[in-house]
């Protein structure tokens, strides 16, 4: 294998592949990016192959791509699941002890993750017209990702998840209400003993960005998918210049999760808009913007 | 009588036997008796029949995008368990000449399945589209209310058969539509709410994983499928509309 970068998972790869073996993104074409800078993630191609541990994972269709995955006996995946679309009888199936699990059905998170141990097959997708994005994990490394867009990880991936701290209060006495923009809780999944593969369903396309030290972004909350640790991230809220002040102040306002570099972000296309129109008595640390 | 699939392109099967679905190309034409059909579009399609004088389909009132002003319309009896069922109560025929045009409402792919004669199909409920006159129509209840109250693939199964004559079939898959033939015996276990077609020789019956799902939930259900014969799943079976 030549020293080949991947210029979409950053590992070493094989440029001689049709598809990279570590995340499925061609190597035979030319990398998109906008003006802005943001790199557009090629959809991982009909029949791609990712090699892991020594197993492999196959992409199947493009509208709602299929995960399917050739365990050997030595490996194991763990997934939501919801996210199971078929298996064989060989496959074992069963539960991964998880912490925390009223908190997480508080939230609306998956309660049950759900462990396959090889020999056998078993295939996965998630419910959104998107892609599937592979992300190889070099030991140590550590990702986050937005809640319910995590698809699958391989056995040497550890799972955590802990809480966002992006939120703002409506209402008040009976009424107060508290918004979680981009969920109460993100999942983070960590290399620990080797490299590991972890998958995600991004609904629509993904664009992925490096943000420099210092650098900072504002994207829609719901539409960030994944993010280095090193990124942080807080709440931002603008008011846009109106005739009306009252109306400025009470419920014309935009809600954004901005982004501090350094390190690297993905977003998918898709994103859903924040709820309500409500003034916000409190809200967690952030900054504003009155034009 | 076609299936509007390219001849031009291989077949991608996977791995561990699943066969995609021929993607067809926009604007694919393909006959079936006297009459033909178009595809238009990609993402949602929409099949655009033609029919001939001699010729009708019959469909879900619901799925009928747009017809000739001059195509006559007119109701088969199915009787009331459809509508127990939660199945439309309605299936409306339309006859030629004249030109009818049908489509679901989630990005996915239309299925075109010709039926020779003596074949027997049978289909998840909200995923038959269109078929041709000349192919018979019922539906069937599944054993055990397991599969109704946990697995989602509802109490009925529309089935699809070919006495004497051929005829042509038209589903929508929501997502991408993979096929596998099962071999005498041969068991493979699918989320119910994936499934989407299979021969009438593949039995298909509720299997209760030894896994939890909820605080308290008993169980997970998979639907476990004995062949011989095909079986259609879809990768995208949460319908948006009703979220």
């Amino acid at each position: 294998m030549n020293a080949y970068i991947c210029r979409y998972c950053r590992q070493q790869s094989d440029p001689s592949a049709p598809t990279c073996p570590m995340c499925g993104a061609p190597v035979d074409i030319r990398e998109h990016v906008s003006k802005t800078g943001w790199v557009e993630q090629p959809p991982i191609r009909d029949m791609a192959k990712i090699q892991f541990g020594q197993s492999h994972c196959q992409i199947a269709g493009t509208t709602v791509p299929v995960a399917e995955f050739s365990l050997t006996q030595q490996d194991w995946i763990y997934f939501s699941h919801h996210v199971l679309l078929w298996t064989d009888t060989q496959a074992r199936l069963g539960n991964l002890p998880m912490r925390g699990g009223w908190n997480r059905k508080l939230a609306g998170m998956p309660l049950i993750m759900m462990q396959a141990q090889g020999p056998g097959h078993i295939a996965l997708s998630d419910n959104h017209a998107g892609e599937v994005v592979a992300l190889p994990l070099h030991r140590g490394q550590h990702m986050w990702v937005r809640e319910h867009r995590f698809l699958v990880a391989t056995g040497n991936v550890a799972y955590d998840w802990n809480s966002n701290d992006v939120w703002y209060e409506t209402g008040t006495g009976d009424d107060k209400e508290t918004h979680y923009p981009m969920g109460q809780f993100g999942d983070t999944f960590t290399a620990k003993d080797g490299p590991g593969l972890l998958l995600l369903h991004s609904p629509g396309n993904t664009f992925i960005r490096d943000l420099a030290p210092g650098e900072s972004l504002l994207v829609q909350p719901t539409a960030l998918l994944y993010r280095d640790v090193t990124v942080r991230v807080n709440l931002h809220l603008e008011y846009p210049r109106s005739g009306f002040a009252f109306w400025r102040s009470y419920s014309y306002r935009h809600i954004w999760i901005r982004l501090h570099g350094p390190g690297r972000v993905a977003v998918q296309s898709i994103f859903e808009r924040p709820e309500g129109g409500e003034t916000i008595q409190r809200h967690s640390w952030g900054t504003s913007h009155r034009w | 009588m076609t299936c509007g699939a390219p001849l031009d392109e291989r077949d991608k099967v996977s791995d561990s036997g699943w066969r995609e679905a021929p993607r067809l190309r926009d604007m694919t034409e393909f006959r079936f008796s006297s009459s033909t059909c178009q595809v238009e579009g990609e993402l949602v399609p929409v099949a655009e029949v033609s029919l001939h004088p001699q010729d009708g389909v019959y469909f879900e009132h619901h799925v009928l995008l747009w017809k000739d002003e001059s195509v006559p319309l007119q109701t088969m009896n199915t009787g009331g368990k459809r509508a127990i069922g939660g199945m439309p109560h309605i299936v409306t025929i339309a006859t030629g000449p004249g030109r009818v045009a049908f489509s679901r409402d989630a990005p996915g792919e239309l299925v075109v399945l010709p039926l020779h004669p003596g074949m027997e199909l049978d289909v998840r409920e909200h995923a038959f589209l269109v078929a041709s006159h000349s192919v018979q129509y019922s539906f069937i209840r599944i054993k055990g209310l397991v599969n109704l109250l946990h697995g989602g693939s509802g109490m009925y199964l529309d089935r699809f058969v070919t006495a004497g004559q051929p005829g042509v079939l038209m589903l929508h898959g929501n997502g991408n539509v993979l096929e596998r033939t099962l071999r005498p015996g041969e068991k493979i276990l699918v989320e119910p709410g994936g499934f989407l077609y299979k021969d009438s020789t593949v039995t298909m019956q509720a299997q209760q994983m030894p896994i939890k799902t909820g605080m308290f939930r008993h169980g997970m259900y998979l639907a476990e499928m004995t062949g011989p014969g095909r079986v259609g799943i879809q990768s995208m079976y949460h319908h948006h509309s009703s979220e």
